[in-house]
């Protein structure tokens, strides 16, 4: 393994490439594979925004007719699939690519190639999905995707086909990485790296990881039997033979609402790293925040069914959820509290980055308020499905998860390229952020109790809508020029950034004590760990870089490093052909969907075979 | 720190200006909105409402004010001593464990009050009226009184009603905002939801469908209106008649040779065998006017005059697929169930799932062109020579003229 300890007398035959398209498709190193779902994934930010701009213009005035009902249904849609799965799903995987070795102290994740793979399979499903809008048929079900208007007997077209294929294929990244992360974590922390000692970031990781192995099994069943009802003629959601829609909506919440965790508590991890930093203390109640963290997972798992208040469950169920729903405020709440009395006593230095971080804390808390609101199921039912319910999960994800991880990006992205962000660009990007946001989603608050309901593509005027829906629509704009200037100092400091040193932050954590960017092997020595704060308390046995230093390479070092390989793209790629030739199959061209199906199935196991028998080093 | 208290100063004002916009924002009428307390379901929300926005606000102000005291009173100076390396504090942190669990139990109680009191079974004397969600408009259903109607509700002041909801097809979710909560309606499954009309007046209501449905979620709406006691009973007395004016149309079949006889002669020989004529309801407000802007390229011959008599004989005709899909009570003929029932059909105040006004002009361009008027709809496009935009090509159905749908539409209005 490449995480021993000491450095064996060992001689690399061969050092990888660090430059060149061909050094990016067959990296197997998790610090650039973090910087290919960086990068990736806020390509596809930007691709879900433009749809939600698309909605907002649409929506600006009554009766809009700058698209069309099916249009509107398609860019609702992906604009919630992309947002959730191809865009803060995979920000959060950057990071838990990017730092979780490096805050635990290890050379790389326990399975590299497997990591390539991961990202690969996110990448090809995302463009798999994305590959419908040039057939005009993108999916049209809402991210949800609710049998039964998702059976062939309501959508016969290709749209739920590139979806429920779309979703399955992500699933297998998701899956792959989560465990790769947990045997990471639990099998190749530094000494004296003990669970209690770990990073916050690196905790909410851990979490994560458990989540997405327990939620993603049973979506991926969902999406099984409406894969099998729409392909094979199976009849688990076929109406004429007596199925449940409640099955689906079962399955897909138990799914769904774990999945908003996974959305939110890398960003939580992440503004535990910021707040610390920028408060010169640490952070306010360790303990309790690691508990906090696995509580929440845990009650995510026992409230799915709020989000089906109004779909008839009776008063014990309802009961039921909605009390546990409500449970969940605690553990949140004392999140909240903890982060604020990190920075009380402190000297808060307002960078963007902790900018972003306490917009959070302020954002957030709106979202849970509102929360508490939906937990109370008779209010709910005046608030489930109107824009009550949108105002409060973008206050959520966008005011919640977003903040986290632009605060997480302006933090971590000197240690990533070596070269700071531009304060300067970045103040303009969060206050457009932060008054874009507000004004956005605060009057959606209003709408919705003034009876909007969601998912309508025209709405007639004097019905109380349209004025907030006109402010909604200029927050949205306002959110539109901020993402320029993020986009503009992203791709500028690349290059032209202030160059940064190993801990521009005076940050107390073991990433911060190697070079910027590190080097592939990341760890010279691998550092000994005695406290949680191993730069700020300068115990234990971390070698903190000095500027100037000469870096060595891992082979002078004799550090034993993976192979770069295609291999995994490979496998992805043709596991993703597999899948697409199931598309034929509805078009009724057989030697098509035989010669992708059986071709790609042939083609990735020949890969997997071929990458199982190469030596990982 | 100057600038960055000033940038804190002029974020200030910005927010300020926002909250006043948005306060403004309130000023214009909100005819759908939740917080109208016309039913006891209402009232009973209200009382959550009133406790959750009430904590919310508590909580909000208290965090946000917490955490700008820390901003301003903890921001960096120059020559600061190092703070304190403080890791956290057990008592404090139990206390913030302790009041929001205290916070949330004050509201878990009323809360599961007011479920089973809303979930209970309804009155037994209820007004019992089945709802039956459609891509995408509304059939109800009053089988106390035999009534079959489309997309408008009236409901008796004070009277519990019961709604048994169900679905066609996909899964809808039955709303009227200023009247109770939603309700889904799933697919193989029955729901329930009541509520009583109890402080209104003679008033009309929005409803909406607020479950995505597919393409014309957005053009699945309908109207309640709620009526004294006595005019609900005209109505549902002539609700439940078979259409009167069919037989008006059969009777002068032989004058109506004359083509010039206008339609309006026929159209009020109906109401005068009725005691009933306070319907469709003169005076609707504005808000419950649909304005769906009609689509470009759809046009038709205002010139033409339609005759009733001819258009009974049309609609009946095999070839107008009218028969296919739509029920007129009283003619054997008509006896489709896939569309909303026409028996009193002009006594409607819209059409098309509450997405047009109920009149001779949309009507006209309905039959002829459906699926232009409303994106994905089920009825076809009938009218000679028409795109039919689900296939891209000229219709194969109906195929009528100018002057047949002008004739069918004549007709149509009869049916008060």
């Amino acid at each position: 393994m490449a995480t021993t300890a000491a450095a064996p007398p060992y001689v690399a035959t061969r050092e990888a490439s660090n430059t060149g398209l061909w050094s990016w498709i067959t990296t197997v190193d998790h610090k650039r594979i973090g910087a290919l779902y960086l990068v990736t994934a806020l390509i596809f930010f930007l691709i879900g925004g433009i749809e939600a701009e698309i909605i907002r213009l649409q929506l600006m005035q009554p009766n809009g007719t700058v698209v069309s009902a099916y249009t509107y249904n398609e860019l609702f849609t992906m604009h919630g699939t992309t947002m959730i799965f191809l865009a803060v799903m995979p920000l959060s995987a950057a990071f838990f690519n990017f730092l979780v070795p490096l805050q635990i102290g290890a050379r790389d994740v326990a399975f590299p190639r497997l990591n390539a793979f991961s990202y690969w399979v996110f990448l090809f499903g995302g463009l798999f999905i994305n590959a419908s809008w040039l057939l005009h048929a993108a999916p049209d079900g809402g991210w949800f995707g609710y049998a039964p208007l998702t059976t062939m007997q309501f959508n016969p077209g290709l749209n739920i086909d590139f979806w429920v294929l779309g979703i399955q294929i992500l699933g297998v990244s998701s899956l792959a990485a989560a465990f790769n992360f947990i045997t990471t974590i639990i099998n190749m922390r530094a000494p004296g790296m003990q669970l209690m000692r770990m990073p916050m970031f690196t905790w909410m990781a851990f979490i994560v990881q458990f989540l997405l192995i327990l939620a993603f099994p049973v979506i991926t069943i969902a999406l099984v039997f409406l894969q099998f009802d729409r392909f094979f003629g199976t009849q688990f959601y076929e109406l004429a033979a007596g199925a449940d829609p409640l099955l689906w909506q079962h399955l897909f919440w138990i799914f769904g609402h774990p999945e908003v965790y996974i959305l939110i508590l890398p960003a939580f991890g992440l503004v535990s790293e910021v707040l610390p930093t920028f408060s010169g203390k640490p952070l306010f109640g360790y303990p309790v925040m690691v508990y906090s963290g696995m509580l929440i997972a845990f009650l995510g798992f026992g409230v799915w069914a709020h989000h089906m208040f109004a779909v008839g469950m009776g008063p014990i169920a309802d009961s039921v959820f909605g009390v546990t729903t409500l449970l969940i405020g605690i553990p949140t709440g004392v999140k909240i509290f903890n982060w604020i009395f990190t920075m009380w006593g402190g000297n808060v230095r307002f960078t963007v980055a902790a900018k972003f971080a306490i917009a959070l804390i302020a954002l957030f808390t709106i979202g849970g308020i509102s929360g508490v609101m939906h937990a109370s199921p008779p209010a709910d039912l005046q608030q489930t499905d109107s824009y009550f319910v949108v105002a409060h999960f973008h206050y959520v994800l966008f005011g919640g998860s977003m903040m986290g991880i632009f605060a997480g990006i302006y933090y971590y992205y000197p240690k990533i390229t070596g070269r700071l962000m531009s304060e300067k660009l970045g103040n303009w990007h969060f206050w457009l952020t932060f008054i874009g946001m507000n004004l956005t989603f605060f009057p959606m608050h209003f709408s919705g109790l003034a009876g909007m309901p969601r998912r309508i593509y025209r709405y007639d005027a004097g019905q109380g809508f349209t004025t907030y829906n006109e402010i909604s629509s200029w927050g949205a704009y306002i959110l539109a020029v901020a993402t320029l200037f993020f986009v503009w100092n992203f791709v500028r400091s690349r290059k032209r950034g202030a160059v940064a040193g190993h801990n521009p932050w005076n940050a107390p954590s073991l990433e911060w004590s190697i070079p910027s960017p590190p080097p592939d092997y990341n760890y010279a020595v691998i550092p000994t760990v005695s406290s949680r704060y191993p730069l700020w308390d300068h115990k234990g046995a971390v070698v903190e870089f000095h500027e100037g230093e000469p870096i060595k390479t891992a082979r002078e070092l004799g550090i034993p490093m993976p192979f770069p390989t295609i291999k995994p793209l490979f496998t992805a790629l043709f596991m993703t052909l597999m899948f697409t030739g199931l598309l034929f199959i509805h078009k009724n061209n057989w030697p098509m969907a035989y010669t992708f199906m059986f071709g790609g199935a042939a083609g990735m196991v020949a890969s997997l075979y071929s990458w199982l028998l190469s030596p990982l080093e | 720190m100057a600038p960055q208290s000033r940038l804190r100063r002029r974020s200030l004002a910005a927010l300020t200006a926002v909250l006043a916009v948005l306060l403004a924002a309130c000023a214009p009428a909100h005819p759908n909105s939740i917080f109208h307390s016309h039913t006891d379901f209402n009232r009973e929300v209200d009382h959550l409402w009133t406790l959750l926005i009430g904590l919310g606000s508590v909580v909000f102000v208290f965090v946000e004010t917490l955490l700008l005291i820390t901003l301003i009173k903890f921001r960096k100076r120059e020559g600061q001593p190092a703070p304190a390396q403080t890791h956290g504090n057990t008592r404090m942190e139990i206390a913030w464990t302790a009041i929001p669990a205290l916070i949330l139990a004050v509201i878990a109680v009323p809360t599961v009050r007011t479920i089973f009191r809303t979930e209970a079974p309804a009155a037994a004397d209820a007004l019992q009226v089945t709802v039956i969600g459609h891509q995408w408009w509304w059939e109800f259903q009053y089988p106390q009184y035999g009534i079959t109607t489309a997309n408008e509700l009236y409901l008796p002041i004070g009277r519990t009603v019961n709604f048994t909801l169900k679905t066609a097809d996909v899964i809808h979710s039955f709303w009227v905002p200023e009247l109770g909560g939603k309700r889904d309606l799933v697919s193989n499954h029955t729901n329930y939801l009541w509520f009583t009309p109890d402080s209104v007046g003679d008033d009309v209501f929005n409803g909406f469908c607020a479950e995505y449905c597919g393409m014309s979620h957005a053009n699945m709406r309908f109207k309640v209106f709620t009526v004294k006691p006595g005019e609900f009973a005209d109505w549902a007395k002539h609700e439940a008649e078979p259409a009167a004016a069919l037989d008006t149309a059969a009777k002068p079949a032989a004058p109506a040779g004359k083509p010039a006889m206008p339609a309006v002669q026929v159209a009020q020989a109906a109401p005068s065998t009725e005691s009933f004529v306070s319907f469709p309801r003169k005076d609707i407000p504005a808000y419950a006017v649909p304005q769906t802007p009609l689509p470009a390229g759809l046009t038709f011959d205002r010139s033409l005059v339609g005759d009733p008599v001819a258009g009974a004989k049309l609609v009946q005709q095999p070839t107008t697929m009218c028969m296919a899909c739509h029920a007129i009570k009283g003619n054997p003929m008509m006896q489709g169930v896939l569309g909303p029932n026409l028996t009193h059909v002009a006594s409607r105040t819209t059409i098309a799932g509450g997405l047009y006004p109920n009149d001779k002009e949309h009507l006209e361009l309905w039959i002829k062109n459906a699926r232009v008027m409303k994106p994905g709809v089920l009825m076809y496009t009938l009218g000679a020579g028409e795109i039919d935009p689900a296939t891209g090509k000229p219709t194969e159905m109906g195929k009528l003229t100018d002057q047949q749908i002008a004739d069918i539409v004549a007709y149509l209005q009869t049916l008060k």
